[in-house]
């Protein structure tokens, strides 16, 4: 890479040697018609339509294609370009249908202002256009493929970024078709961002389909909050709803993409199952009472019920805003109690989970190897898993320590089938490998350990290479071992000097670390949801997703004794049933906000829609509550000073060491991890993303031999989950993927 | 789905190219299958092609459906494949489909229903010296009239 110096239209512009033209023109502010060049791609060169001129040339050349060297004297607007850029436009106009008062794209569509600004009012063109039939490619995208120009950037996204090859381009010449192989769907995590990059009205968003013209609606900053990413992306709303979620350009986050979670959750908004008023519950009956009446209830409740403070509990989800965990922290802390959690899906929430990130996510791009402990990191954090993708294709390799063999579009060379049992013995071992290897003196705990090959096997990836990361997964939460598991990841990292990569606190769990949302000597989420404390605040919680042994968590709750005030946005069987009050609380892009994202950026979003019928936005209702529970502090005006004042808490960072001692072993354990389109209940309303084949995951995986010991053969069901018996699970473990509640 | 005698001739193939390449195989690969086939591809064989090379499936219909050497119709056991490029369409290849296909009675594309001859349309064979042309089996037939055709027709059996 040699800086040198080219001219574009008279003016000298810098590049670098072996860089595209079409790049230094668009960081010059230089504008190149183009339909199959996108900046995240390869280059194909196949639409021919950033044609340029090059002196000494004697025919125009692609922009995308040509690559620059030092004097290169380029005319983009000269009297060749443009003729050039003509044709090409009346070319590629020849069997486009003049549809755009019908298309979803016009009006954001590249081909229609290209047309304008480059292409000819009249086409000498007269014969019969083409048409193709489309194909049902699944709920997320529709396809109008008679509109398609084959770019291929459809097809340049699946092999590159998604890492599935899904579409293609089958027959030849004028019988080209882009589409998928036969009727199958779409399957990716990320199908979504074809949409954003075909540049006609090809690929359409389904959901969105003839809802609004696209300069009808306004677009507001915001960020997704589905995962760790914090994607930035573009609310569309129109009259009050939002009718669309686009991806926004943020090359430290999520680049150009977002994944299909983010994209397609806001269709929940308009769910039928919405809380828009609140409820109280008298006498065993539930009916609708104003504000006024339903906040009085629920505070003379806690009050009645909670004579000196320590009574009270609080659980919430990780979906909160950072400002919603703060004030509730506050409230229960202010209450005078300790019992205050965002685990309630954990199996041990005593655990610290001490692994602290040390890499960011455009670090992980540079990585040479990657372990994976506990994680189906494709379906979990989709945008992670692409940076962890595109390292691989930079010729990192990757190893995992999971209890099934996960597809993953990217190749694991080394995946240690470990059931959760096993897990702390495996960890010790590579652990004792890599200590051995490196010559290093061991603790006293692992003397016993016994190193097998394949512990060696992983502790050699690690050593062997210079920047390697140990990334711990989502799975470690559902293990009771989870404290030891942590521990040792971070020995692990430290003995091999790796860095590390926490993806198990998912959602917004920073920005609940950020204020301490967990006890420092009160009840943590199982002791809560145990105990005999009789006055609660739950915070978005649906008991039959969040809480670990949700059956159990429902009878307790549901005690004559307790008084359960449920802040929710989605109506839920299980809520009415223990609840007392059931206020009405924003949902997703209804509220302002911050989200905490595994770099610890803290990222800040307004609401892009008033909140559905009556509910109001969650950091308002809990500093009423306060307010009528007479707390001092809470004179906050808007959420941008709760924001301040959450973030310039010091959130504790010394955590001792956790010992590293093994559960009571099971024969036979289970892993349930909940798919990807059910992690809230956003997402779980989004009926289209419930229509994918990922949001219909629902397995139960299992060996043939550990099929035999639990006497379960093909289609039984296990905890309602139909089983698949296969070799790809770990023995002496069931893997549950499904998108159905949880059972214990 | 794939025979393990067609398997056995495919892996022939596969160990040509180097490990990891194993699907620039694919068009050896189609071509067993649709000789095992009788002639023709199926969706499935296809699909299973492209599974045995652990290729993406569309990558291996891509290849299928971009080159005329495969067929996705049953064929019949005769197949004319008759060119109608710009050296034999001038000299009236058009005409003369036309002609096989009323004597025939088939439309290009389709197999005959006794199964004996179909008829294709297919690029340039390189034997433009000869125009109007046709191939049957590894035979080529040049200077076609009608009076030819019915004597090539004749000897088809």
């Amino acid at each position: 890479m040699v800086d040198i110096e080219i001219e574009i239209d008279g003016k000298v512009v810098h590049g670098n040697s072996g860089e595209s033209v079409i790049s230094i023109a668009d960081r010059e502010g230089i504008e190149i018609p183009r339909f199959c060049y996108h900046k995240k791609l390869s280059v194909s060169a196949n639409c021919r339509m950033c044609l340029i001129d090059i002196k000494g040339n004697p025919k125009p050349q692609p922009a995308c294609s040509t690559l620059a060297s030092a004097g290169m004297k380029l005319y983009t607007k000269n009297a060749k370009a443009k003729a050039a850029q003509k044709a090409v436009m009346e070319f590629l106009l020849i069997n486009h249908p003049l549809d755009c008062p019908i298309c979803d794209q016009g009006g954001e569509c590249e081909l229609q202002d290209v047309a304008m600004e480059y292409g000819s009012d009249v086409s000498v063109f007269n014969e019969g256009k083409r048409i193709v039939a489309d194909k049902d490619i699944g709920a997320l995208i529709h396809t109008d493929m008679t509109r398609c120009i084959h770019c291929t950037r459809c097809i340049r996204f699946g092999a590159e970024v998604a890492g599935i090859v899904e579409m293609g381009g089958t027959g030849r010449g004028e019988d080209l078709k882009i589409e998928p192989f036969l009727s199958e769907g779409i399957q990716s995590e990320l199908s979504g961002n074809m949409i954003d990059v075909c540049p006609v009205g090809a690929l359409t968003s389904k959901p969105f389909r003839f809802e609004v013209r696209s300069w009808q609606m306004n677009s507001i900053q915001s960020i997704a909050r589905h995962d760790l990413v914090g994607s930035n992306i573009f609310t569309q709303t129109h009259k009050g709803k939002v009718k669309r979620v686009v991806a926004r350009d943020n090359e430290s986050v999520n680049e150009t993409w977002i994944s299909d979670r983010d994209r397609f959750s806001y269709q929940g908004l308009a769910s039928e199952k919405r809380c828009l008023v609140p409820k109280i519950k008298v006498n065993n009956e539930w009916r609708e009472a104003s504000w006024q009446e339903a906040l009085d209830f629920a505070v003379n409740g806690i009050k009645n019920n909670n004579s000196d403070g320590s009574k009270f509990g609080a659980l919430t989800s990780k979906n909160a805003t950072l400002e919603e965990l703060y004030l509730l922290q506050k409230l229960t802390r202010g209450m005078g109690s300790d019992n205050l959690d965002y685990r309630s899906d954990f199996a041990n929430p005593a655990a610290a989970n001490i692994l602290k990130s040390s890499i960011s996510l455009a670090e992980l791009e540079d990585i040479d190897h990657a372990l994976i402990v506990g994680s189906h990191l494709r379906l979990e954090q989709p945008m992670i898993n692409h940076r962890i993708r595109k390292a691989t294709l930079n010729g990192a390799s990757v190893s995992a320590i999971n209890a099934q063999t996960f597809d993953s579009n990217y190749r694991i060379s080394n995946n240690l089938l470990t059931a959760p049992q096993n897990t702390l013995a495996t960890l010790s071992g590579v652990l004792k490998a890599v200590l051995n290897e490196a010559s290093e003196k061991q603790p006293d705990y692992l003397n016993s350990v016994v190193v097998e090959q394949a512990h060696k096997d992983i502790a050699d990836n690690l050593l062997n290479a210079e920047n390697a990361v140990v990334i711990l997964g989502e799975h470690v939460n559902g293990n009771p071992d989870s404290d030891g598991i942590s521990q040792l990841v971070k020995d692990i990292a430290e003995a091999s000097q790796a860095q590390t990569l926490n993806v198990s606190l998912t959602s917004n769990s920073l920005a609940a670390e950020q204020v301490g949302f967990r006890p420092v000597n009160g009840k943590n989420a199982l002791e809560i949801l145990a105990s005999d404390l009789n006055s609660f605040v739950m915070f978005d919680i649906y008991p039959d997703f969040d809480c670990f042994n949700p059956e159990s968590a429902i009878e307790n709750l549901s005690r004559s004794d307790a008084f359960v005030v449920s802040l929710n946005s989605f109506e839920d069987d299980s809520v009415l049933k223990y609840s007392d009050v059931v206020l009405p609380i924003a949902s997703f892009y209804e509220t302002s906000g911050t989200h905490v994202n595994i770099d610890n950026i803290s990222q800040s979003y307004s609401a892009s829609v008033k909140s559905a019928g009556d509910s109001k936005p969650g950091w308002k209702v809990i500093k009423v509550l306060a307010d009528l529970l007479e707390i001092q502090g809470f004179e906050f005006v808007d959420s941008c000073e709760v924001a301040d004042e959450a973030l310039s808490m010091t959130p504790s960072t010394s955590v001792a060491r956790a010992k590293i001692t093994g559960s009571e072993i099971p024969e036979i354990s289970t892993v349930w991890q909940c798919a990807p389109y059910s992690v809230d209940a956003l997402v779980r309303h989004s009926s289209s993303l419930q229509e994918t084949q990922i949001g219909q995951i629902n397995v139960a995986s299992v060996s043939k031999a550990t099929a035999k010991l639990l006497k379960l053969s093909e289609g039984d069901l296990f905890k309602g989950v139909p089983v698949n018996i296969n070799n790809s699970v770990a023995e002496g473990c069931v893997f549950v993927h499904t998108y159905q509640p949880r059972k214990c | 789905m794939i025979s393990d005698q067609a398997k056995k001739e495919i892996d022939i193939w596969v160990a040509k190219y180097p490990t990891g390449r194993q699907s620039s195989a694919v068009m050896e690969a189609l071509k067993i299958v649709q000789a095992e086939n009788g002639g023709s591809l199926t969706n499935d064989l296809i699909k299973a092609v492209a599974d045995y090379l652990d290729m993406p499936r569309i990558n291996a219909q891509e290849v299928a459906t971009f080159y005329e050497n495969y067929n996705h119709k049953p064929v019949g056991k005769h197949v004319i494949r008759f060119c109608h490029n710009i050296s034999c369409m001038l000299n009236g290849a058009d005409d003369l489909i036309s002609y096989l296909e009323t004597k025939l009675g088939v439309k290009t594309g389709e197999a005959r229903k006794d199964g004996l001859v179909s008829v294709k349309k297919v690029e340039c064979l390189g034997a433009c010296v000869g125009a109007p042309m046709c191939q049957i089996g590894d035979k080529y037939f040049e200077n076609l009239t009608e009076q030819r055709i019915d004597e090539i027709l004749d000897g088809l059996k």
